[in-house]
């Protein structure tokens, strides 16, 4: 009786170990090189329906990172994610230059303010260059990571600042969260 | 004697009534005691702003403000 009492704490331990291993615990489970957990999806900021995630991309055209496009449920606005992940800091401002570049090729009658989120944060405001849509644009660095988040909506109803700001404070946060685990 | 007292009395009632009368008119020439009431001004039709679809705000979101599907979902947003 006694050693089948034994025999029976030993197999729910098991069953215990593997539903956590198979679980895991967020981001302290976050293996190297796993970027899943990086995104923030926008709807902690909104009414928590508002975007549907399309499948994340990862290591988008070859680079170590993911990308990750929200699509508003009404389909005129979209958020697109992007967070590289380079071996140091001096790779990512490199990085953050050269997306900063193409974006200012991409994005008619721009204009860049500084934005206080992470390292070199910037905000660029702007038109698609066809001008059917608004494009607002924020981009910065947090350690060895380069991030862009993309708002692309109707040509009179861009992403207001203060939205833009809160999703970057929250996407930075969850890197260093995700750096310090 | 009863001629004179009854002529006595007459002219003093008419000299009472006379002077009495010239006190009324004197007291309602320079002491107009009605106060004048400027009439109201009626108040004109009290002005409401309205949201974008012409009424006060649905949901709560008040004048100015319009309830729709933005960027942040539903919620209130400035017209």
């Amino acid at each position: 009786m006694k050693a089948r009492t034994m025999a029976g704490g030993f197999a729910a331990a098991a069953v215990m170990t593997v539903g956590v291993a198979v679980g895991g615990f967020g981001y302290a489970a976050a293996a190297p090189g796993d970027f899943s957990t990086l995104p923030v999806d926008p709807n902690l900021i909104t009414d928590s329906l508002a975007y549907n995630a399309a499948p994340s991309v990862f290591n988008p055209n070859g680079r170590p990172g993911v990308e990750t496009v929200y699509i508003h449920r009404d389909g005129s606005r979209q958020i697109t994610s992007t967070i590289l992940v380079l071996p140091d800091a001096q790779a990512a401002s490199a990085a953050l230059d050269g997306a900063k570049a193409e974006l200012a090729g991409k994005v008619a009658n721009s204009k860049t303010q500084p934005a206080a989120v992470g390292s070199g944060g910037t905000m660029l405001t702007g038109m698609s260059p066809d001008g059917s849509k608004s494009v607002t644009v924020l981009s910065f660095a947090e350690g060895n990571t380069a991030t862009t988040l993309e708002f692309d909506g109707a040509a009179k109803d861009p992403a207001p600042s203060d939205l833009v700001l809160e999703l970057g404070h929250k996407q930075d946060t969850a890197i260093r969260d995700w750096q310090a685990s | 004697m009863r001629k004179i007292v009854m002529a006595l009395a007459i002219a003093a009632v008419m000299s009472g009534s006379v002077a009495t009368s010239q006190t009324a008119y004197a007291a309602q020439s320079s002491h107009d005691t009605n106060v004048y009431i400027q009439p109201a001004v009626p108040i004109g039709p009290k002005v409401q702003m309205l949201d974008c679809y012409g009424t006060t705000g649905s949901m709560g979101c008040g004048p100015g403000w319009v309830w729709r599907d933005g960027w942040r979902g539903w919620g209130c947003y400035p017209c």
